[in-house]
């Protein structure tokens, strides 16, 4: 394993471009490399407005999708270097688990390490698990691990099954009606760093394949958890399914239902029930 | 038969108190909503007293300056809170008032076994105020949106003029006057004879007892440290009468000509942002979770003056509260072990103080006999008030409640507070606290 340590988050629209132009001809296995920073603090500025742009109170806590915005960029640098088997452009967010094992105050300095694992077989091509681990004061308080698919791309022989399959209760009551404007991706792009082209206008998504410009599965999966924000337990696991794109702009509800000490919910399109999210949120014990 | 004698309640006690440290305006609250700061505040009183999922009562608080998007705020704060979402509540607003009125909403309720339980508390910010457009323009845009066709719609657009494009910013001024508050407490100050020196060494004062009661941990257990602030911002612990003697006075254009100006941005209070909470309960309620009683809201009282055209001054409000609730109770002013006069300005707390021992106002403003005396200035905002903290306006009533609680409590039973707060409108409101 190598494990390099980054000085500085990395420019996330240069790894963009940077991905898009040696997409052609990847392959073989995952690289053994573990991407890390240390030493990171949290920029009020930037907190307030992600708070703002996903809804979450401002509190001295950040929310749990938040050490996500700090990883993420590691994980674009990860997966945009030519080492890596799969071309960045077309990979599907299609799962995200995060465990909040404390509140992480805004206050504190974090370590950051990411990596990729589970180079596994999908029916309509192979997954891949970008993982993340987020240290304070030497003890863990954050893991994050998202599930991207390539369509059409091989795993290596003898890889594993694909799991990308989050099972909730019914969820037949909707208990919030949200309209999403057709900005929503350029402003949580705004926010994020995260501009893939196709978040952010109907144009540039076509040039992907898309019919319109669709939600970041990430700043969805931010409006549930803030929706619950004072619901939840402090140490928890949210694991969350993204189904069928969320195209900009929409009416969607939101379904919860209390399981296991926790919630399970869903994000779905208000006229056609098109499911965009589900997911379940349990205590981590 | 008319009778001066209440009839049979129970006093509501008060267990404790939450605030968070109060900020400068456009500072390190800048980004922080009046509801981010309300929830917060409650989520700590929650945190203090264990009511994680609990229901209180009724939870009452208010804002003075509100976006209209912020109608029913202190519900949307309690819903985003750790409190039971089935638990009740509503907003108040009564200026600088609003905080020490939703405590007593929330006592008499009490009082009357309506309720058992309760929060009472306030939030305000300079830094996320409300904008408004215009009246002109708000006119037409209401026009624009009813408007069913589109040649109505193009004839509401063509009213629109490039000078109702700018917003109409809140001010801290007197509709009926377009005084700033500070200009009406510059006048009263003149009338009174309030000089520039007693203003600073009230100021000096209120700094260094506010620094010695953070030093003593007195705020350990009122304050919640946010967003990384762990002490109220404008606090100077270094204040000085040599400092403050070097300040411009800031206010005194509606002086008569020759007038002094006597009030800086030294002796005023800042424009702040903040947020506090009170839990209250019945006696019974406070034994049965376990939870202390500090101190009884023993009664209260609100008054206003004309300051318009009746020649009071804006700020005299209190001044009239006080001894009706005095003589309710068979008090007289030196019955008290601490006042709590808030410090909008420092010539506001002297010019009350100055009114009590007057015999010619007494008798022909109060209509008293004899003038209600001088207070023991030892007995004086012993932990610091607004000069030192800051004033959220809505928040100082939750502030100075909490604390007084917590002081009566220390100096052992049958201790006895009187709070007075001036506010906007020419009103106030005065209760009795007793541990």
């Amino acid at each position: 394993m190598t494990r390099t340590v980054l000085d500085a988050p990395p420019n996330m629209a240069a790894l963009f471009a940077k991905a898009a132009l040696t997409a052609r001809g990847r392959g073989g296995d995952l690289p053994d490399t573990h991407l890390a920073r240390t030493g990171v603090t949290v920029d009020p500025a930037n907190l307030a407005e992600y708070a703002r742009v996903c809804r979450f109170p401002l509190a001295d806590a950040v929310p749990a999708t938040y050490p996500h915005m700090l990883t993420f960029p590691l994980q674009m640098a990860l997966m945009s270097d030519r080492a890596f088997p799969l071309a960045l452009p077309g990979l599907v967010h299609v799962r995200n688990r995060i465990d909040v094992v404390r509140p992480v105050a805004a206050s504190e300095t974090l370590d950051l390490e990411v990596w990729a694992e589970r180079f596994a077989a999908h029916p309509s091509g192979a997954t891949v698990d970008l993982c993340a681990s987020v240290r304070a004061g030497g003890d863990e308080v954050w893991r994050g691990r998202s599930t991207y698919l390539a369509r059409g791309a091989k795993a290596p022989d003898g890889a594993p099954e694909s799991d990308v399959t989050v099972s909730v209760g019914d969820l037949e009551r909707s208990v919030a009606t949200w309209r999403i404007p057709d900005d929503a991706g350029r402003r949580y792009a705004a926010v994020s760093g995260d501009v893939n082209p196709i978040h952010l206008s109907g144009l540039t998504a076509k040039a992907f394949g898309f019919k319109r410009a669709i939600a970041h599965g990430m700043w969805v999966k931010a409006r549930v958890l803030a929706a619950l924000a004072n619901r939840l337990p402090d140490a928890f696991t949210v694991d969350v399914g993204f189904r069928k794109p969320l195209f900009l702009p929409s009416t969607v509800t939101l379904a919860t239902a209390q399981a296991e000490g926790g919630w399970d919910v869903a994000v779905r399109n208000q006229k056609s029930g098109t499911e965009h999210l589900v997911g379940t949120i349990r205590p981590l014990s | 038969m008319a009778s001066n004698s209440k009839p049979a309640t129970r006093k509501a006690a008060i267990v404790g108190g939450n605030r968070i440290p109060f900020a400068r305006s456009n500072s390190t609250y800048a980004q922080a909503s009046n509801q981010d700061m309300l929830t917060a505040t409650i989520d700590g009183l929650v945190a203090r007293f264990g009511l994680q999922g609990k229901q209180v009562g009724e939870v009452v608080a208010g804002a003075v300056l509100k976006h209209a998007r912020d109608f029913n705020l202190t519900r949307e704060s309690v819903l985003g809170s750790k409190l039971d979402p089935a638990t009740p509540a509503y907003d108040v607003q009564q200026a600088c008032g609003t905080g020490l009125e939703a405590a007593i909403l929330v006592a008499n309720k009490i009082a009357l076994g309506q309720i058992e339980s309760g929060i009472a508390g306030g939030v305000d910010t300079t830094s996320d105020a409300p904008l408004a457009v215009g009246d002109d323009l708000r006119r037409i845009l209401i026009s624009l949106n009813s408007a069913k066709t589109l040649q109505d719609r193009l004839k509401a657009i063509a009213k629109i003029r490039p000078g109702m494009i700018a917003p109409e910013i809140p001010r801290n001024a007197e509709p009926r006057t377009g005084l700033a508050m500070g200009e009406h407490a510059q006048l009263t100050a003149h009338e009174w004879e309030i000089g520039r020196e007693e203003q600073d060494e009230l100021t000096v004062r209120s700094h260094q007892f506010m620094a010695a009661a953070y030093d003593q941990g007195f705020f350990d257990d009122l304050v919640t440290p946010f967003l990384g602030l762990t002490r109220d911002q404008n606090l100077r612990p270094d204040s000085s009468a040599e400092k403050l003697a070097k300040l411009k006075p800031v206010f005194g254009r509606a002086l008569p000509e020759g007038a002094e100006a006597t009030m800086t941005a030294g002796n005023s209070t800042p424009l702040t942002d903040g947020a506090s909470a009170v839990l209250l309960a019945s006696d019974e309620w406070a034994e049965e979770q376990g939870l202390p009683v500090l101190a009884h809201l023993v009664d209260a009282q609100t008054a206003a003056v004309d300051y318009v055209h009746g020649g009071e001054g804006l700020l005299m409000a209190p001044v009239y509260a006080v001894p009706k609730m005095l003589a309710r109770n068979g008090l007289t002013l030196q019955d008290f072990d601490f006042y709590e006069i808030h410090e909008a300005f420092a010539s506001t707390v002297l010019a009350t103080m100055k009114a009590w021992e007057d015999p010619a106002y007494c008798k022909e403003k109060l209509g008293l006999d004899a003038p209600l005396g001088s207070i023991d200035r030892s007995k004086l905002n012993v932990h610091g008030s607004s000069l030192a903290a800051g004033h959220p306006f809505a928040a100082t009533g939750g502030r100075i409640v909490a604390s007084l609680a917590k002081t009566l409590h220390a100096a052992g039973p049958g201790k006895r507070g009187l709070i007075s707060i001036c506010a906007a409108g020419g009103q106030g409101v005065v209760a009795i606290l007793e541990s």
